[in-house]
């Protein structure tokens, strides 16, 4: 046996199985794109375009998930970013793993169990009644926008400190010293040395919680009441309520389309801001 | 800073402990606190449905990730020798099955499988002997399975190539040194280097499969797993059980993690 | 080994407590320990259902899944029968007939038991999904003592595919705290209300039916129209009250409770639950009509557990579980022996059965509708909005 057919002998099992489990499916679904419901639901052959004429009537679906994605994405940034500094730079070395494991550990609840936990801290008895106290009335949190975000971030805030905690403890700590020895403010040296050097860091967070959400579909079923409409949501309905498998399939190539896109666009250009290009890549 | 920190665990904390006060509580009411009992830890643990939707979780995902761990190396080492427009295009497929959302994989499974047996079953029904009941292919453990190792798989791949890239340098001089043949290389310097690699990857891979709801919901077909179970409940109206069950599976798992935390310290120091 | 007989002597003295100490009617406790002895006669007749033996566990296997709606049983209706049979019931819950049917048409749904509602079940026997009842094993099914108002749409071609459960209408919910005392009983004011002083404040299902047909009843069309141009309307009125809603979901309980909410479209039982536990959230029918709906039970083609899915409805159709199931969920019911056993003032509730004149204004769902590919779309558009 040559090393040719040993190396290709052990990557057909693998390839076998993507092929059968991941090309095989979503050929299915671009072939269903060009076909029509069945009369009682389903799906009949056809070549047509009809299904991708009418996707317009899922653009807010669309819009929702691209202004909800970028945006539950840059804040679970804000909020991770602060926390995973302070572990990696500040932290007693005793202490790091214990508080690190601390994050992880809300992961492990199912993110069924945590969304419903919001319902009821957003809910008119949880927050908003402790802010009635405080004299703010009538505050309405839950099923909005607003409790989707939260649900999101909540989710998915581990995704987002790990990474940048990885790239922040790589960093030479010397590095800081260096700087601030020769006479830079600390914002200095956070412009210029610590947020260059976790670039990756974030760019790897942002990719994972950003790929995540554009197919979301528990947080905004369970905390936006039915209001907040995600692209997930449409195909949930368009599976299970209208049993329209064609518009459905032509949904879920959009889908794809618009991540590979997006994603695409994303990574050129973190790889513009950042020196390394192997950094940037989540492969 | 510090106080920064506190509130974000506290953010992340609350709910948490509000799932687990509720727990206790000996109502029916999920969300109104009605007293001190451990009644629903006894009805999760006897409710003959929590039990098998928690063995079907543990089989899905201990089947899948093991799958994954041994198909995804395998790979990863093998394709460490492969270029070109072949390399190539494994690399996407592998980048589109890490990049696409489980919604999608799960509804794409789901009308792919069913096509097919709609297509094998009247097929497996006509060439089978007389008088015997014919199988018929349905969806449920299986498919499941094979869709969370397909996705779990190209993890692992990711995640040991990585680590193998880091070493390659220091590889190939190794097996050059000891002029040995490639599967010895393999089993004396390769594997136990990138052993690490495959335990973070069979770990993320058993928890990805563990909690996964949403390709369960369209691929498990009448199997029920405990997201779906959970799913279920949020439906009827939570009972303190499903927060018993919450609650028993963190502490789990954070028991798992403190035990596997002794044994690697206690190998470090041996 | 447990005490399998029908009710257990730390069961029964548990049920005394409880009526001792006023936590239960005493409807309730002769309801529950009474059945002791109507079972064991029962249980001399159908030896597969005879209680205490574990063969009579293994006859049925250990477990039945149903798929119903929410808040529709007597959760200890259920004990009893595992007391009784040693199969335990797994309840799926679902939110519209469109996603039970999308299940049972992928395929493997794993269910039982489901729960149609009556327009739906032409669209399952011509989708072969179905199985023909075998009346014999439901000895407790007894034709003549259902009203067949409600029982008709189980039949198909003469063919029993489903056996009555309850009927009910589709109306209106409304805390009258926040309309000086006064329920709000018409889809013009449910929609126009919302767009005003109830606005962040109302919920309506997540389910074309009764949503749909609510905005098509606020037109004065029917609620069964598939008509494009009257569809067109309901659907400028759903969007243009889109942003005053509170919530799109068909489980509106827990927020009509905790007060977050003041109006829902509103099925008979959960207006009766509600306006039992909270009197301020009143339940009424639209002036200018609705739904009048029935379920029944049925068995889906290849369901895994058959015996027990008829050992599941025969016990359900037994009068006094069946009695026991109205006085928890507060649906009426099409049977006149479980009627012979509820108290009067539940036969004399305005909810759960309103005068004749107004079940007159009401229509059935259409088969129609649950297919037609404009209604599913429109209910879409408006969630997508």
């Amino acid at each position: 046996m040559t090393e040719r057919e040993r190396n290709w002998l052990l990557v057909a099992p693998a390839g076998a199985w993507l092929l059968v489990m991941l090309v095989l499916p979503l050929s299915v679904v671009l072939i269903f794109s060009f076909g029509e419901r069945a009369p009682a639901g389903g799906w009949v052959p056809a070549f047509t375009l009809e299904q991708y004429a009418n996707l317009p009537a899922r653009l807010t679906a669309f819009q929702n998930t691209l202004t909800l994605a970028p945006l539950g994405t840059l804040a679970a940034l804000i909020i991770a970013y602060p926390l995973a500094y302070q572990l990696a730079v500040r932290t007693d070395p005793k202490w790091k793993t214990i508080l690190l494991v601390l994050v992880i550990v809300p992961f492990w609840t199912s993110i069924l169990i945590r969304s419903y936990a919001w319902i009821f801290i957003l809910g008119g008895q949880g927050l908003p009644a402790l802010l009635g106290v405080f004299g703010f009335e009538g505050v309405r949190l839950i099923y909005t926008p607003f409790a989707v975000t939260v649900g999101i971030v909540y989710g998915y805030l581990p995704l987002m400190v790990f990474p940048i905690y990885v790239a922040l403890d790589r960093l030479d700590k010397r590095l800081l010293e260096a700087s601030s020895d020769l006479g830079a403010r600390p914002l200095t040296t956070f412009l210029r040395v610590t947020l260059p050097m976790s670039i990756s860091g974030i760019a790897t967070g942002c990719m994972l919680v950003f790929i995540l959400l554009m197919g979301e579909f528990l947080i905004p079923a369970l905390l936006g009441g039915g209001k907040v409409f995600f692209v997930g949501n449409a195909l949930v309905d368009l599976f299970l309520q209208s049993r329209n498998w064609a518009f459905g399939s032509a949904v879920a190539v959009m889908l794809i389309l618009v991540m590979l896109v997006t994603v695409t666009i994303y990574m050129r250009l973190i790889a513009r801001l950042s020196a390394t290009r192997e950094d940037v890549s989540i492969m | 800073m510090r106080i920064y920190s506190l509130f974000v665990y506290v953010f992340l904390y609350t709910p948490i402990a509000i799932i687990a006060l509720f727990s206790f509580s000996a109502g029916r009411s999920a969300s109104q606190f009605e007293g001190f009992s451990l009644k629903w830890y006894g009805r999760a643990l006897n409710n003959p449905f929590v039990m098998e939707a928690l063995g079907n979780s543990l089989l899905v995902a201990f089947v899948s990730a093991t799958l994954a761990s041994i198909l995804g190396t395998l790979a990863a080492v093998g394709l460490q020798g492969i270029k070109g427009p072949a390399r190539s295009l494994f690399d996407a497929i592998i980048y589109i099955a890490v990049m696409i959302p489980g919604i999608v994989i799960g509804i794409a499974t789901l009308i792919a499988l069913v096509t097919v047996f709609d297509v094998v079953n009247p097929w497996l029904a006509s060439v089978w002997p007389e008088g015997r009941e014919p199988p018929a292919l349905s969806m449920g453990m299986p498919s499941l399975i094979a869709a969370h190792t397909m996705f779990t798989l190209a993890l692992v791949v990711l995640i040991v190539r990585a680590r193998l890239q880091g070493l390659e340098g220091a590889l190939s001089e190794a097996s050059a040194d000891l002029y040995a043949p490639p599967m010895r290389t393999f089993r004396l310097i390769t594997l136990p280097l990138i052993a690490p690699a495959i335990l973070a990857g069979f770990l993320l891979s058993f928890t990805f499969s563990f909690d996964d709801f949403i390709i369960a919901f369209f691929v498990a077909g009448s199997e029920t797993t405990l997201p779906i179970y959970i799913f279920s409940s949020i439906r009827r109206g939570v009972t303190p059980e499903v927060n018993a069950i919450g609650t028993m599976v963190m502490l789990a798992s954070l028991v798992l993690l403190v035990i596997a935390q002794l044994i690697l310290r206690r190998s470090d120091k041996s | 080994m447990k005490d399998r007989s029908y009710i257990s002597k730390r069961k029964f003295m548990e049920e005394l407590r409880r009526y001792e100490k006023g936590s239960v009617t005493r409807r309730h406790f002769l309801g529950v320990t009474g059945l002791g002895t109507a079972t064991a006669v029962m249980a001399g007749a159908f030896p597969g259902l005879r209680p205490s033996s574990a063969l009579a566990g293994s006859h049925i296997g250990d477990r039945v899944v149903l798929a119903t709606w929410p808040n529709y049983h007597d959760p200890e209706n259920f004990e009893i029968f595992t007391d009784q049979t040693g199969a335990f019931t797994q309840v799926n819950v679902f939110g519209s007939n469109e996603e039970m049917l999308a299940k049972l048409q992928a395929g493997g749904s794993g269910w039982d038991v489901y729960v149609p509602t009556n327009y739906t079940i032409t669209t399952y026997v011509e989708e072969d999904l179905i199985e023909p009842l075998d009346l014999s094993k439901l000895p407790n099914y007894d034709p003549d003592a259902f009203d067949p108002r409600f029982a008709d749409a189980g039949i198909v071609d003469g063919v029993v595919y489903a056996v009555p459960k309850n009927w009910g209408t589709t109306g209106i919910a409304s805390n009258t705290s926040h309309n000086g005392g006064a329920a709000i009983d018409s889809w013009k004011d449910f929609f126009d209300r919302t767009m005003d002083d109830f606005s962040g404040r109302t919920m309506v299902h997540d389910y074309q039916l009764t949503t749909i047909g609510a905005a098509l009843n606020y037109h004065g069309y029917s609620f069964n129209s598939v008509d494009e141009a009257e569809l067109a309307d309901a659907e400028k009125l759903l969007i243009n009250v889109k942003p005053h809603l509170f919530a799109i979901t068909s489980d509106y309980q827990p927020a009509m409770r905790s007060g977050d909410a003041w109006l829902t479209i509103c099925w008979t039982g959960d207006g009766k639950q509600l306006n039992t536990d909270i009197p301020e959230i009143a339940f009424a029918l639209g002036k200018e009509g609705g739904e009048l709906w029935s379920d029944y039970y049925a068995i889906p083609k290849g369901a895994p557990h058959m015996e027990a899915a008829y050992a599941l409805i025969n016990f359900m159709l037994d009068p006094e579980v069946n009695a026991r199931e109205v006085l928890a969920h507060g649906y009426p019911v099409a049977d006149s022996r479980t009627n012979a056993l509820l108290p009067e003032e539940i036969l004399n509730d305005p909810i759960l059965y309103p005068a004749a004149e107004r079940l007159d204004a009401l229509e059935f769902g259409a088969a129609a509708t649950l297919t037609d590919p404009n209604r599913a779309e429109l209910l879409a558009r408006f969630k997508s909005a």
